[in-house]
This record gives C-alpha cells, structure tokens and sequence, in this order.
C-alpha cells in the first residue's frame, strides 16, 4: 500500500490554520509578560523577603516545576469551577501558562540575581540608592543579562508547550489541527504542516529575541569591558 | 546564539521535516509487510498468530480500562472474539479516539474495532465491515438546561468529542450562534458538562447514561437524539483478504447470537436488527 499525499486540502484550510498560529502567538506573548512580571516580583522576594514568605514561594516554585503542565492546566479549568471559580477556555490557558511560566521563570531569575556580587549592592547602598532602585538598576538589570538566554530558550519552550491548551478546548494551532485531521482524515499532511509552522514560530522567536537582546544590552555600549558579553 | 546558529538551525529543520516526510513516505509504503504470494494481511495474521486490534479506552461501554487497568468494553470483547476466532493471539494498540483510522492507516494496528461509525467521509479512507453494533447520538446536559431540539443550541455552548459521530452530526444540525467547543477524548468533555463548563454535550447515549450514573448530583438527562447511526470493524483500503474474513465473521455471529449477547452484556439494550452492508 502507498500513501498518497493530499497537500490541497491544507492549502484550503490556510485561513483557519493562520488564527490558530496567531491565537498560539496571542497566550505566549500573554503568558510571557504575566509570568515574568510575576516572576520578578517572586524573585524579589525569594531573595529579599521575609523568612516565611520565601518558604511559601519556594513551595509555590517546587509546586509548579514538579507536576505536569497539563495537570495544572485540568485543576484550572475543570476543578475550580467546583469551588465556584469559573474561566473560560481562553482564560483558563492563559493563567495556566502563565503560572507555569512564572515558575520556571522566578528559578531563573534567582539565578541570576543571585550571580550580581555582594559588593555591587553594598556600592548602592553606600551611595545611598534606595531599595527599589537598587532592586531595579543593580540587580535587575544586569541579573536579567546573565539569564536572557535562559528566560529565551523558556519563551520558545512556552510557546511549543502551548499546543497541550487544545486539550481543554482552546482552538490555537494544535486545536484548529486536531479538529480539520480528524474531519479531513488527512492527519499525515497537517500534521506535517503543523511541525512546520511551528519550527518556523521558533525560529522567528529566536531571531527576534536575539534583536531583543542587541537592542537593549549591547546598543551604544561601548565593546569590551563590563558589557562585553 | 548568533545569527550563523539561526541558519544552520533552519536549514537542520527544514532538512528534518523532509526527512520525516520521506521516512512516513516509505514506512506507509512497506506496512504492512505484503507477502510474497497471494492474500496479505490475513495470512500474515495467522503466520504470525497475532492479531493487532485498535483499543479505544475512554469511551464507555465501548472501550474502558477495568479495575486491573487491562481494557473492557464491548467493542474489546468483540476484537477477542474476532482473535478467538481466528485462533490468534490479540494485540490492543491503544488509542484516542482520533487516533483510531490514522494508527489503522499507519500500519500500528490491522483493524479498528472501536465504535467507528459508519460515514460517507470515513470510508473514502478505510473500509468498513458490515455494522456489528449500533448507537444513537444524544444531546446530553444537567436538567437546568433547556434544549429540547436543535435549535435550542443557539446561544448555548455545546461540548463535543473531536473524530466522532457527534462531531460529524451536530455541527450541520446546530442552528447559528450556537457555540461549540472540542475535547480530545469523550472523558474531557463529560467533565466539561458535569463541571458546566458547557451548557450540554453531543455524545452516545451510552456515555450520557454512564456519566449520568456516575454523577446523580449534576441531574443528566438527555435533550434529544440527533442521529441513530451503525458502527462495524475497518481495514486499510486493498485489505480484501480480512474485509472477506471479516464479512464471514459478521454474519456467523450475528447468526448465533454472539454479537447481541455481547452488546447486552456491555449496553444493558438489546441489540437492534443490524442492516446489511
């Protein structure tokens, strides 16, 4: 027996195919930013904060690291309506994402606030900064340099793990793809058309992460010394 | 990563893909094995006394894991007796419910014995037996719901199973403005109706009664029936050997009672009068 590819049909569902990809585009940018303004403030605080409060939050990253995303993501959607908290598919994607990003997130910028020496810190206290600006311009800044490729290799990884959301009903591009192979019963095509596109998203991702990173580490920094990377 | 890494990257990828295409391309080509005089996969069964049937595990009565996790259902009972009588051994290929015609044409499995619905857009890829089984297709929801005909549906969410009957029937009978949603597996979309992340959900009447049972608080009842439909065993399209075989097998055990004793035992209904295919 020979399988005979049938690409036509894909080229006829290009428009469903194409919101799919925008709508997996949307929660990773979404999640993103919500995980990692999340992170930042967990971060802060695992490092600076209260004994207690850095108990719960190593607990909190523990939690999110140590069980499966699609678990999470169940909890979210099909539990808390239980308890009378209710979100739509959409919502319940994002926060699922997002929670899970900050998890991973909130451990890599440890790392890295950890990686800013001591006595960089006690400069900004002896020439007075206050806490906040310390926070923001001594150990944010360069902490979020020493792990940019880390928090980059996450985003890509946010993005393609995105594809688990089409198991509560999300129509982003594993959902739209699911849907057309099984009433086209054409699942060798679009799926192939799915592993590229999706490699494609990657690789723009990483392109244009890369610009990030020039744009606002290295532009107009003079090369060599402190910056040089 | 520079911007050399980006491009050699691509180029892997793009490289990767048609690598992958290439590979399906001839491992579809060689499965299954052909033999080298007549017949195929029927005689390669019994050569090799194993048969490899698709096991739909989430969908009661159908397909279920018991309490051992070994698979049960009707539609498994009927695969082993299909493996009993051809005196071979049985192989379950565990499977979605979407997975169900793609392992079939991926050579994973020999025949889809899973509750697959006879239609016009399945059999341009498989063919069909004659039906072993039938079921009707309900939509089901808490008694707070008022649907009491299709075009109840606008306004409401309706969950349906992806690659089933009800995906099939619902969506051309659903008026506008009705919104539906898509689960991978029937047990996500009775814990987005028992949940009430839908307002109702297209589904076998089975499965509607199972769920019902399982969850008296949530007061299921069935709106209404959309579609009576006839579900059979399927084979690669050229598979004539196992079609025959399978022809034969249907109407022996339609004959002395088999297939109804088993479709009781799993349904708790009798079996209707099969249609001849």
């Amino acid at each position: 027996m020979k399988y005979v590819f049938q690409f036509g049909i894909v080229w006829d569902h290009l428009p469903q195919l194409a919101a799919g990809a925008w709508l997996t585009l949307r929660l990773a940018l979404g999640a993103f930013a919500l995980g990692l303004a999340l992170a930042l403030l967990l971060a802060y605080l695992r490092t600076a904060g209260p004994k207690p409060l850095r108990a719960v939050i190593v607990a909190y990253v523990e939690f999110i690291r140590n069980t499966p995303f699609l678990v999470q993501l169940f909890i979210i959607y099909f539990s808390l309506p239980a308890a009378g908290v209710r979100f739509d598919a959409g919502e319940a994607a994002l926060l699922g994402m997002s929670l899970n990003f900050s998890g991973y997130a909130t451990e890599i910028l440890r790392s890295g606030i950890e990686a800013v020496p001591r006595s960089q810190i006690e400069a900004g206290h002896s020439l007075g900064f206050s806490q906040l600006d310390i926070y923001r311009h001594i150990i944010v800044f360069p902490a979020l340099q020493t792990v940019y490729p880390a928090l980059a290799s996450q985003f890509v990884l946010l993005m393609l793990g995105s594809s688990i959301v089409s198991a509560i009903s999300v129509n982003e591009l594993t959902g739209i793809i699911n849907t057309l192979q099984s009433t086209t019963f054409r699942a060798f095509e679009f799926y192939f058309v799915a592993t590229a596109i999706y490699l494609l998203m990657a690789l723009c991702a990483r392109l244009l992460l890369d610009a990030i990173y020039w744009w606002i580490f290295r532009r107009g920094r003079p090369a060599g010394g402190a910056w040089a990377r | 990563m520079n911007r050399r890494d980006i491009l050699i990257g691509a180029a892997t990828g793009a490289a990767g893909i048609a690598a992958l295409a290439a590979a399906a391309d001839s491992a579809l080509a060689q499965q299954p094995a052909p033999a080298p005089v007549a017949g195929g996969t029927l005689d390669r069964i019994i050569k090799e006394k194993k048969l490899r049937v698709t096991a739909e595990v989430t969908s009661p009565p159908f397909g279920i894991l018991d309490r051992n996790n070994q698979p049960d259902g009707s539609e498994i009972e009927t695969a082993r007796q299909l493996a009993r009588d051809l005196g071979v051994e049985i192989e379950h290929v565990q499977v979605t419910g979407p997975q169900r015609i793609p392992a079939l044409l991926a050579g994973r499995a020999d025949v889809a014995i899973s509750s697959l619905s006879i239609t016009f857009d399945r059999a341009k890829t498989v063919m069909f037996a004659p039906p072993h089984g039938a079921l009707s297709i309900v939509i089901a929801g808490p008694k707070k719901v008022r649907i009491r005909s299709a075009a109840d549906m606008a306004g409401k969410k309706i969950g349906l199973t992806r690659a089933t009957l009800e995906e099939a029937t619902i969506p051309g009978m659903a008026p506008p403005g009705t919104n539906i949603v898509y689960f991978d597996d029937i047990a996500a979309t009775m814990q987005a109706m028992v949940s009430g992340q839908v307002d109702a959900a297209g589904m076998s009447a089975f499965a509607a009664k199972s769920v019902g049972d399982r969850n008296p608080k949530a007061e299921i009842e069935n709106k209404f029936t959309a579609r009576t439909a006839f579900y059979a065993a399927a084979v690669r399209p050229g598979d004539f050997d196992l079609l025959q075989f399978l022809r034969t097998w249907v109407f022996l055990n339609r004959n002395n009672g088999v297939l109804a004793q088993i479709y009781k035992k799993y349904t708790e209904v009798a079996l209707v009068d099969l249609p001849v295919l």
